[in-house]
C-alpha cells in the first residue's frame, strides 16, 4: 500500500497524472471519499496521464463518461447507484475486460461488485482544510 | 420474405438480410469496438452492397437478450427506428436460441452458455436432430457447476456454443461428459441465425409493431447479495 499526502487540488490532479502515466489497460480504479474529497481531481490527471486533452467533468448526472487518448478511460460516478440494476443499467460490467481504464467514484455503493482485482483508491482529509491524504492499494509497482 | 436481422448482444456484432432461408449478405464484426458506433455502418453497408433497399424489408428481427445490457439496448433500439417508419413487423428473437442455430445440422444436445460473469452462464438447452433445435429449458441464469451436473441426464454428444463455452469446456465440472467445443465459426451467435430463428417465430406469429420489442435481462445469482458492503464489513 503506497500513502501520499497532497495539500491542494493541483498536487492531487499531478498524482493523478502519476498513475495514469503507469496504467497498462484494464485496470480498475476504485475511488472512495465524499464529496470535495478530490476524487474528480485525481481523476483530471489520471486523464491528463493518458493523454486525454479535453477536460474532465464529474459524471454524477450520465453516470459514465467516455474519453479517448493512450487507452481508453471510462470514468463512472455510483453516487445514485442503489441496486444491482441501477448497476446493470450503467452498462459497468461491458466495460470490464474492453482493455480500457475504469475509473468508478462513489465506489462505496458498489463495492461487492469491484472485481478482485481492483486498486482502491482512499481519500481522507488531513489537518488543513486542503490536505489530502490518499492510500493506493493494489497498484502494481 | 426479406428479414434483416441484427446481433450486438455480446462483444461481437454482426448484420444479415436473408430471403426464403437464404443468405443475401452477412456483416460481422468482433473488434470490441462499441456497437453504438459499428451497428449502423455494418447495417448500412450491408443494404448498400446488396443494392436492397430499406422499404422492401419484410420483416426486421434482434437478439433481445440474454446478454450485454448496454449492447442489448443498441440492437434493440436501432431496429425499432429502421421498421418506425413503415410499421414494420419485427420479431425478438433469444439470443440463446439464434446460437442454437449455428449447430441444428448436427444430432445430441446443444447447451447453449454465455457468459455472465463470477461463474455464472446465461443458458438454454436444446435438442437438435440434424434440421431444427428443440427447446428442452427457458433461458437462465445458472452456476457452470450446476449446469454441468444437469448436463448428465441429457442425450449425448453434448455441443456447447457461445462465449461462455470456453469457460464451460475447460471447467473441471464439465470434464466428465466429453462435450463438444466447437470451431471459431461456429462459436458465436451471428445475425444469420436470428434470422433462421425469426423466420420460425413469424410462422408461429409471432411477430410484433416496432415498439413492441422488448429486452429480455436476466439476473445471475450474485444479484441476490447486498451491492454495498455493511460497515465494519469493508476492509480498512
Amino acid at each position: 500500500m503506497q500513502k501520499f499526502t497532497t495539500v491542494s487540488p493541483e498536487e492531487t490532479e499531478a498524482l493523478g497524472e502519476k498513475i495514469g502515466a503507469g496504467l497498462k489497460g484494464g485496470e480498475v480504479l476504485a475511488l472512495f471519499g465524499g464529496m470535495g474529497a478530490g476524487k474528480t481531481a485525481l481523476t483530471r490527471g489520471i486523464a491528463r496521464g493518458l493523454g486525454i486533452p479535453q477536460g474532465v467533468s464529474s459524471p454524477t448526472f450520465a453516470l459514465v463518461h467516455e474519453y479517448h487518448g493512450r487507452l481508453a478511460l471510462y470514468h463512472f460516478d455510483m453516487y445514485r447507484v442503489e441496486s444491482w440494476d441501477d448497476l446493470y443499467s450503467t452498462g459497468f460490467f461491458d466495460y470490464l475486460g474492453t482493455g480500457g481504464v475504469l475509473v468508478v467514484e462513489w465506489s462505496e455503493n458498489i463495492e461487492n461488485a469491484l472485481p478482485e482485482s481492483a486498486v482502491r483508491i482512499c481519500f481522507q482529509r488531513g489537518k488543513s482544510d486542503n490536505e489530502r491524504i490518499i492510500t493506493v492499494e493494489g497498484m502494481d509497482p | 420474405m426479406k428479414i434483416l436481422a441484427v446481433d450486438s448482444s455480446a462483444a461481437a456484432a454482426s448484420a444479415a438480410l436473408t430471403q426464403e432461408g437464404k443468405i443475401l449478405g452477412e456483416f460481422y464484426c468482433n473488434v470490441g469496438l462499441t456497437h453504438s458506433q459499428t451497428l449502423m455502418p455494418m447495417i448500412g453497408g450491408l443494404l448498400k452492397n446488396t443494392r436492397t433497399d430499406i422499404g422492401s424489408v419484410d420483416l426486421f428481427a434482434v437478439s433481445t437478450g440474454p446478454g450485454s445490457f448496454t449492447g442489448i439496448r443498441i440492437g434493440i433500439a436501432s431496429v425499432k427506428g429502421l421498421a418506425m417508419p413503415k410499421n414494420t413487423p419485427c420479431i425478438g428473437v433469444s439470443t440463446l436460441r439464434a446460437m442454437a442455430e449455428n449447430l441444428a445440422h448436427l444430432s445430441g444436445t446443444v447447451c447453449a452458455v454465455m457468459d455472465a460473469r463470477c461463474g455464472q452462464v446465461y443458458n438454454a438447452v436444446f435438442r437438435v436432430d440434424g434440421k431444427t433445435a428443440e427447446r428442452l429449458v427457458p433461458d437462465r441464469a445458472v452456476s457452470v457447476q450446476a449446469l454441468a451436473e444437469e448436463c448428465k441426464k441429457y442425450a449425448g454428444p453434448l455441443f456447447l456454443v457461445g462465449d461462455g463455452a470456453g469457460l464451460c469446456y475447460n471447467s473441471p465440472w464439465f470434464e466428465p461428459l466429453g462435450a463438444v467445443l466447437p470451431p471459431e465459426t461456429l462459436l458465436y451467435q451471428r445475425a444469420s441465425g436470428v434470422a433462421k430463428a425469426a423466420e420460425e417465430a413469424f410462422r408461429e406469429g409471432k411477430a410484433v409493431s416496432p415498439g413492441g420489442l422488448r429486452p429480455v435481462y436476466l439476473r445471475p445469482a450474485q444479484a441476490e447479495r447486498a451491492l454495498k458492503k455493511k460497515m465494519g464489513e469493508s476492509r480498512k
